[in-house]
């Protein structure tokens, strides 16, 4: 049989614009492309500005993620000017990290993801008549309840910022706000409501607690079987009609995992370095291996960027953020064996290309490495394990399954603030290079900034559909997404759901993967060296 | 019934991710209360490729009426003026765009970016990016100035990064209930129901403004943000302080400076070293004031508000 080209554009519910080639054979996919369409220029646009300009403009790169783009730029410049960042501030911003994430968990779920369920292909499963009544667009019964309730957790970003999405309350040396005991109060009840009208009744389908005892596979099944409740959660629902249309078997990606790890604690992150962020961070930083089935730790000098197949002009060498010349190619016509794409092809410099995300964070969360302390969770490894490795089933599962620890990580921020405590200590300004970190709902995000001569000499993010959506790498080595796609089934080409499923899986955000240049002159950027 | 079609150019998607978060009336009861039928968005809509081409096709032959096309982000016409850097369904954005806002009814732009350029627009604007009828405050942007919806009105701006949810499905709802007449717009487009009073307009530090008691640090519970940390709510226009947003703030009142987001100048002084979070000053006093008011009188003002400033206006008056 011939091999049929389908060309996907656009891919909806992605954050961005994302073009999708497929190849198909005997009604599977034998090759893929992905293409990031959209560049507007991040970097070079803070070249020269404030040092402090990084915490206004890089959270409008992504409307999504902007609390998590405000982390990343505020502890890039804690780390670089040395700072002093205070306990509560450290909870602070937190806080605004952990409710961005439960708001985005749902608002995956339901309004990108589940909606695909109601597609006609499933039309045969003995789910899909409950699956259009719960998750259809705009009408389903869960999809209203969802959409309404997860607006509530970032009413705390905005008692402690002012407002979400894109405050900028977090700043070097600590918060702009200095709550007092209403704002905590209120973050309280705002949580419970969250909690008792869509976490527990409706996802869940029981309390948290019952949900944190499920440690093992074994143990989650027996969960679903225990009561009705729970199998007909939307989490016991979807997990049973998943597995009945086959979500399990396909959409699998590289095999190996990175997050840079995120929320510092309180107590061991308040004089900032870069070097002793692995060892401060509550959620543990990792690589895991599925291959060599090991962990290691994770450092920013592991990264990797590669243009040979994306629209700059930077020759086919891997190089680190801090080195790239950033040259784009102005006619960017789509060359599936050249150039095709915005995102470039981002890897670790000895294990290659990496999936970001939930499922990573969650699979890292499973070792035995990093800080007696940090937190440990083996549930979906063991899964990952006993399942036969990843798919879209699981990846989706790990993206859930945070909301209830991150409850709880909010549930600690408000008992942890000490009111009369400071909030912000004043820094001093001065030149110098910092790193920052953390793990936005969809993946692993940073920031690079040097500051010169008082203002931004060179500001490189790398996020987490950076990882994810990059098209092919120097050795022809596909990037995750196109590794995803390969061998999954196209039942009807003029319905391709199955790219979808995968593509949305991901949680792409085409949005975030900016590069710099300056088109009006083509003037290479200034380069520097890590070492 | 209204046909609407949201369309993103250079976006982050803020402004979709703020409407999400619409109270009055949620984004599902504009749905099914409103009659709004969203013809497709790109975090909501089901249709891709060829589906999605087909439709926007349809739109732009009048097959399906377009009653309300929103447009969020920059139109993008980088590399010289061809648009390619941000392709959507094939072809370049501000083609389709070109296209669609012959056959609107109305056409909406959500945020800076459509209204003004936005963020992406700043020097040196890598992506050629500028807002549907206006650059920064040049009017003309990708339609021209001349530019009328099949209503014959221009491009209704509702700026702010993001914009508030509620100007964005109040709007919404003005134009499916027949309140069109009701709109009133001012020299930038905007709706002056939203965007006539200044941000400052119910700002719970307006008595620290008034007695010139200024907030000297972040993280403080007390003073006024305009005179040492560069907030901009004096000068200007936005709801921020009479409609909250998510329910419960703003940025003033919660110790963040106003950015001045729904004025064509964001971000301000195209954020150069020196003008982040610091108020400019000529010997003292705040190189901007308040609209309205001339130097000499607020050099009066200021004099009389110090001496008559109470003992408690350096105190946490916003206290634990």
């Amino acid at each position: 049989m011939a091999v049929q080209k389908l060309e996907i554009s656009p891919v909806g519910r992605v954050e961005g614009d994302l073009d999708v080639r497929v190849d198909i054979e005997d009604g599977y996919v034998v090759n893929a492309w992905t293409k990031a369409e959209l560049f507007r220029g991040f970097e070079v646009i803070l070249r020269g500005k404030d040092p402090q300009a990084g915490l206004i403009v890089t959270p409008r790169i992504c409307g999504i993620c902007g609390a998590s783009h405000l982390s990343c730029a505020s502890w890039a410049l804690d780390t670089a000017w040395g700072t002093e960042v205070p306990r509560n501030a450290i909870l602070a911003r937190n806080l605004g990290q952990l409710v961005e994430t439960i708001q985005s968990h749902p608002r995956h779920f339901y309004a990108l993801y589940a909606i695909d369920l109601t597609n006609k292909k499933y039309k045969n499963s003995p789910f899909y008549e409950e699956a259009c009544k719960r998750f259809s667009a705009f009408t389903g019964t869960s999809y209203e309840i969802a959409i309404t309730t997860s607006a509530k957790p970032v009413e705390l970003y905005a008692l402690f910022g002012g407002q979400w999405p894109h405050s900028s309350y977090m700043v070097p040396g600590g918060v702009m706000c200095a709550p007092t005991l209403t704002d905590v109060t209120r973050g309280w009840g705002i949580m419970e409501y969250f909690r008792t009208n869509w976490l527990e009744p409706v996802w869940l389908g029981c309390s948290l607690e019952r949900y944190e005892q499920i440690q093992t596979y074994e143990d989650f099944l027996e969960w679903l079987d225990e009561s009705p409740n729970h199998a007909n959660s939307d989490l016991g629902f979807y997990w049973r009609m998943g597995l009945d249309i086959g979500l399990d078997k396909y959409g699998a990606g590289p095999g190996k995992y990175l997050t840079w790890g995120y929320l510092p604690h309180e107590d061991k992150y308040q004089k900032p370095t870069i070097e002793g962020r692995n060892a401060a961070v509550i959620m543990k930083g990792g690589v895991y291996d599925s291959f060599t089935d090991t962990h290691q730790m994770v450092d920013h000098t592991f990264t990797r960027e590669n243009t040979s197949h994306a629209w700059y002009e930077e020759g086919t060498a891997d190089v680190h953020p801090f080195d790239r010349t950033t040259v784009p190619k102005e006619i960017n016509t789509g060359d599936y064996e050249g150039k095709y794409s915005w995102s470039t092809a981002v890897s670790h410099k000895d294990l290659g290309r990496m999936e970001v995300g939930s499922l990573a964070r969650q699979l890292v969360a499973g070792g035995k490495h990093g800080e007696s302390w940090q937190h440990y969770d083996g549930l979906v490894l063991d899964m990952f394990k006993k399942m036969g490795g990843p798919s879209i089933h699981l990846r989706e599962f790990a993206r859930m399954h945070e909301s209830v620890k991150l409850y709880r990580e909010v549930e600690r921020c408000l008992r942890e603030f000490k009111l009369n405590d400071p909030w912000y200590i004043k820094p001093t300004e001065k030149d110098g290079r910092g790193w920052g970190g953390t793990e936005a709902s969809r993946g692993a995000l940073c920031h690079w900034v040097e500051v010169e001569g008082g203002k931004i000499k060179n500001y490189q993010v790398i996020a987490p559909t950076t990882w994810n959506v990059g098209p092919r790498d120097g050795n022809h080595t596909r990037g995750p997404i196109e590794d995803a796609l390969i061998g999954i089934p196209i039942e009807d080409p003029t319905n391709p759901v199955e790219v979808g499923h995968v593509a949305r899986s991901f949680d792409s955000c085409l949005v975030c993967t900016v590069h710099a240049h300056d088109a009006k002159t083509g003037k290479e950027l200034a380069r520097f060296r890590t070492n | 019934m209204a046909n609407v079609l949201w369309l993103q150019g250079g976006a982050c998607s803020g402004n979709t991710i703020s409407f999400l978060n619409a109270e009055e009336p949620t984004l599902v009861d504009l749905i099914t209360d409103f009659g709004i039928n969203i013809l497709w968005h790109p975090s909501l809509g089901l249709e891709l490729g060829d589906d999605l081409q087909q439709l926007l096709q349809d739109c732009v032959s009048g097959k399906i009426p377009v009653d309300i096309l929103v447009f969020e982000g920059t139109v993008v016409n980088a590399p010289k003026g061809s648009g390619e850097w941000n392709r959507f369904a094939g072809r370049p954005m501000k083609d389709w765009l070109a296209d669609l806002s012959k056959v609107a009814a109305f056409v909406v732009a959500v945020g800076d970016c459509a209204t003004y350029g936005g963020i992406p627009a700043m020097e040196p604007n890598p992506s050629e990016s500028v807002g549907l009828q206006f650059l920064k405050r040049k009017e003309g942007g990708s339609l021209g100035t001349d530019y009328r919806s099949q209503a014959g009105l221009p491009v209704i701006n509702i700026p702010g990064c993001p914009a508030h949810p509620d100007w964005i499905s109040q709007i919404l709802v003005a134009v499916a209930t027949g309140r069109v007449g009701d709109i009133t717009l001012d020299e930038f487009h905007r709706p002056e129901t939203f965007f006539r009073s200044f941000t400052q307009t119910g700002c719970t530090r307006n008595m620290h403004f008034s007695y010139k008691a200024s907030t000297q640090d972040f993280g403080q519970r007390t003073g006024c943000l305009f005179y040492d940390m560069g907030c901009r709510g004096p000068m200007t226009h936005s709801s921020c302080n009479r409609i909250l947003w998510n329910r419960v703030s703003s940025k003033t009142r919660a110790g963040m400076p106003c950015l001045g987001c729904t004025e064509p100048e964001f971000p301000f002084h195209d954020l150069k070293p020196g003008t982040v979070f610091k108020t400019q000053t000529v010997m003292g006093v705040p190189k901007e004031l308040p609209p309205g008011i001339n130097k000499k009188d607020y050099a009066l003002l200021t004099v009389v508000a110090k001496d008559t400033s109470p003992s408690w206006a350096s105190d946490d008056f916003f206290t634990v």
